[in-house]
């Protein structure tokens, strides 16, 4: 029973992760909503490992390391962004124009 | 009941603290509001019997992630509270994105039949920290390479142009012409 | 069975030699830039291949037998199509020795003629012969109506290129031209004709066995083309302009060679033109008429090559009256006789326009006192053209009139017979006007030509006395039969023929003008035919091909370009998909991926 709400629980947090992405104009703002979308995914590992059992929470500990470093080198290109345009709306890289 | 009850409460902190986040204007306020969402999930590990992780999301994420964001924030001048924008039309898509995800996952949750046999009791922390050597060890190795991986890119991405030093370092970025434009 | 014998390879000796000539010629320019030398080249293919042609005259005049030749050319699913080789019977031998010969005569006559010309024009005009040779040969020898053609279009090629041989000349080019395009319009006939007779008759053999009606149409699509070659009424226009060429072409291809391939092309196919006894009347009318009507128009031409070119009009007209009558032999001796001596009167008339620098028979006059040798040779041609007994024309001119005697209700006999007067008189005048007389201006210093143009006069001078002996022995060659006796009909038409000639002498001792002369002027200068040719070019042909151009530019063009046109703008129009924004593509990267979990969800 719990695990239903929970999980859509994780469901919802990871659609406002979304929204989030296609939203917001600012680098930073973008890697928030990943963070978000990253730790609903966390909520449902969880959820699973105490309700059913299974290796969730060691996989949370891995997701946990993934998304540190993902964090790190995001935030490194945001500096180069930053550097490059004088400012860091993510719009002004448009170097994949066609 | 009270376990209910602090469901109930922890996940509606989250659920309110990730909306705000997507929604404030004001980039450090956004991040806070993160981190409260994050601090939300690690009490929802504490009710759901995993101690170790609410103690580990709230080092690593709210103590590292939160900060290195703030980082980010105020390197990029964007902490004098300047607006960070949101525009109509990107509104529109999100919603509908977002909103087409949300009804596709709740309905196949909704429609899934979770019923199972009753769980294991939760692993200890002593049981998570042997099988990371154990059974999971080679996940945990290259987890470290990719810690390294991820560290040493950072700095070279983040490096700054230096002309005193012999050997120059460049910039990361192929060199654009005076426009800022490759093509 | 394929290796050739001895009869075989002289054969393609004759075929092949002009051929190397000319292809020597075109593909060593300096060899055919330094003038004398490319004569030499042409006139040793020329007399290789008159060697050859004498050589297997002389074998089958010992008893050797028909030959037949061929490779296969064309293959078409398995099943041979096309060959090509040589045939060496009756009618081609005799046929080939003819050309072989004159083509020689000329091309020696024209080392001196052209010597005015540039070393290049003069290397350019003995490749052009040598071309033609080869083409003539082709021709002549061909053992099936497909290779006959290619023979044909290639005299008709080669002509194109020798009437606007001194292309800088207006006149000159649109005289090449408009042969041209008469002759290819006549020519569609021949392509019908082949294509019919392959479909119906499966083959392209001379002796292909046809359904009458069949026979009759292949027959008609074929005389077309004769019309056009061998310049009968109405495409007999081109031939007179065609007089724009040197001299010595227009003996070889307008008199003696190419105008009478349309009269050897029915000679050969007479198996064909046996089973269509339509298309044999229409052409003994048409003939008939066509010798009348250009005898005539000869007598009021004041230009010596012109008046030359309707009686070849005329003679051709002759022979195809002939052919309609049934007799190919008769036809065919025609075109012998009238090889040699229009080649023969072409030639003469040469020497006399270089004496006195100009085609006008007005400013011609009592040359013979310094030109003795030119004036009995042109008076040998000329004799023998007007029929005159004792001499080659009569025997054949003859045996034609006799052959058209009693067909066709008799008017064609007696259009004949009256044309055979005006034939002597118009001769009549030309030589007397020419030669005897008043002295003209220039006759003070004329002068023979030199050796190398007398020698070929004399040598073509020969056969047009003595080749009607050569009667009885070519018809035993084409299979028929000839002979020469006293009739109505030789008496009637020698009789005729000297009192046109007696005729020319009276009026010339007085200076008066032929009969009806003003009325055939006018008729000549009306042009009557010439003119609705003209019409029909422009306001038909012309108007047909700038719709075609229309079509061709805006719909096929424009359909190609327009394909580019809006491959190009769909790009442009799809090129703003690609933002270069980061946003818009994680966007379309979670539509894409939702839409793929929502339908993989639904199956």
């Amino acid at each position: 029973m719990m695990l239903r709400e929970l999980l859509l629980l994780a469901a919802l947090l990871f659609s406002i992760g979304i929204y989030g992405v296609l939203t917001r104009r600012h680098a930073v703002a973008v890697l928030l909503s990943i963070e978000l979308m990253a730790n609903a995914a966390n909520v449902a590992f969880v959820a699973f490992a105490t309700l059913r059992g299974g290796p969730g929470e060691v996989l949370v500990l891995f997701s946990l390391a993934i998304t540190v470093s993902e964090v790190a080198v995001g935030l490194a290109l945001v500096m180069l962004l930053h550097r490059r345009y004088g400012d860091t709306v993510l719009d002004l890289a448009q170097e994949a124009k066609g | 009941m009270s376990a209910a009850l602090g469901f109930a409460l922890a996940a509606a902190v989250v659920v309110v603290a990730a909306i705000l986040v997507v929604r404030s204007r004001n980039l450090v306020r956004a991040v806070l509001w993160l981190a409260l969402a994050l601090l939300g999930t690690a009490a929802l590990y504490a009710l759901l019997d995993a101690p170790f992780l609410a103690g580990v999301q709230v080092l690593t994420y709210i103590g590292g992630v939160v900060t290195l964001m703030i980082f980010g924030v105020m390197v990029t001048g964007r902490h004098t509270g300047a607006v960070a924008e949101i525009d109509r039309a990107g509104s529109l898509r999100g919603l509908l994105v977002a909103g087409g995800f949300l009804a596709l996952v709740g309905g196949a949750i909704l429609s899934t039949d979770l019923s199972g046999p009753p769980p294991p009791p939760p692993p200890t922390t002593a049981e998570l920290a042997r099988s990371l050597l154990d059974e999971y060890l080679l996940p945990f190795e290259v987890t470290s390479l990719l810690l390294l991986a991820a560290v040493i890119g950072a700095v070279v991405l983040a490096r700054r142009r230096d002309p005193g030093l012999a050997g120059e370092p460049k910039s990361a970025l192929p060199s654009l012409s005076s426009e800022g434009s490759l093509r | 069975m394929n290796t050739p014998g001895t009869p075989e390879l002289l054969g393609l000796l004759a075929l092949l030699a002009p051929a190397a000539a000319a292809l020597v010629l075109g593909v060593v320019p300096w060899l055919r830039r330094s003038g004398g030398a490319a004569a030499v080249v042409a006139i040793a293919g020329s007399t290789v291949a008159l060697v050859a042609a004498v050589a297997v005259l002389a074998q089958r005049a010992g008893g050797g037998p028909d030959v037949l030749w061929t490779v296969s050319w064309l293959e078409a699913g398995g099943r041979g199509l096309a060959r090509v080789g040589v045939r060496l019977d009756g009618v081609s031998v005799p046929m080939l020795a003819v050309v072989t010969f004159v083509a020689l005569a000329v091309q020696v006559y024209s080392v001196a003629y052209m010597h005015a010309e540039t070393a290049r024009s003069y290397g350019r005009y003995f490749a052009y012969h040598a071309l033609f040779l080869f083409s003539m040969n082709l021709l002549v020898l061909a053992p099936n109506l497909l290779q006959a053609f290619a023979g044909w279009e290639l005299v008709g090629v080669t002509s194109y290129l020798l009437i606007g041989f001194h292309f800088d000349r207006p006149s000159a080019a649109r005289a090449a031209v408009k042969a041209f395009w008469m002759t290819k319009l006549a020519d569609m006939g021949f392509l019908f004709a082949l294509l019919l007779l392959y479909t119906a008759g499966g083959s392209f053999e001379w002796t292909a066995s046809l359904r009458p009606a069949v026979a009759g149409a292949v027959t008609a699509l074929l005389f077309i083309a004769v019309v056009g070659k061998s310049a009968q009424f109405p495409l007999h226009i081109w031939l007179p302009d065609a007089m724009e060429g040197p001299t010595p072409v227009s003996a070889l291809l307008h008199a003696a060679t190419m105008v009478a391939a349309g009269v050897y092309l029915v000679v050969r196919a007479d198996p064909l033109f046996a089973q269509a006894p339509a298309t044999r009347e229409v052409m003994l009318f048409l003939g008939a008429g066509t010798a009348a009507f250009a005898a005539l128009l000869a007598l009021v031409q004041t230009d010596i090559k012109r008046m030359l070119a309707f009686s070849t009009c005329s003679q051709l007209g002759f022979m195809v009256a002939a052919l309609g009558a049934g007799s190919a032999f008769a036809g065919f001796f025609h075109l012998g006789t009238h090889a040699f001596f229009k080649a023969l009167l072409f030639l003469a008339a040469g020497s006399v326009i270089h004496a006195v620098h100009s085609n006008e028979l007005s400013q011609m006059g009592g040359l013979r006192r310094r030109m003795p040798l030119t004036t009995v040779v042109f008076a040998i041609g000329a004799l023998s053209l007007a029929g005159i007994p004792g001499f080659a024309g009569f025997a054949s001119k003859d045996t034609v009139i006799g052959a058209v005697e009693g067909q066709g209700g008799g008017v064609p006999y007696f259009l004949l017979l009256g044309t055979a007067f005006v034939t002597a008189l118009y001769m009549g005048r030309a030589l007397l006007r020419a030669f005897f007389g008043p002295p003209c201006a220039a006759a003070a210093h004329a002068h023979e030509p030199p050796l190398s143009m007398t020698a070929p006069l004399v040598l073509l001078a020969i056969p047009s006395v003595l080749a009607g002996l050569l009667g009885g022995w070519l018809a035993r060659s084409v299979g028929a039969e000839y002979h020469l006796h006293l009739a109505p009909t030789p008496v009637l038409a020698a009789a005729l023929s000297l009192a046109g000639l007696l005729l020319a002498v009276a009026l010339f001792r007085q200076g008066r003008p032929a009969p009806l002369a003003a009325f055939l002027e006018r008729a000549d200068r009306a042009s009557l035919v010439d003119r609705s040719w003209a019409l029909l070019y422009r306001q038909v042909l012309i108007r047909v091909a700038d719709v075609s151009r229309w079509v061709d530019r805006y719909l096929v063009d424009g359909l190609m370009n327009g394909i580019g046109w809006s491959t190009l703008e769909t790009g442009s129009a799809v090129r703003p998909v690609q933002t270069g924004r980061m946003r818009d593509y994680v966007f379309a990267v979670m539509v894409g991926a939702l839409l793929l979990a929502w339908i993989g969800g639904f199956r």
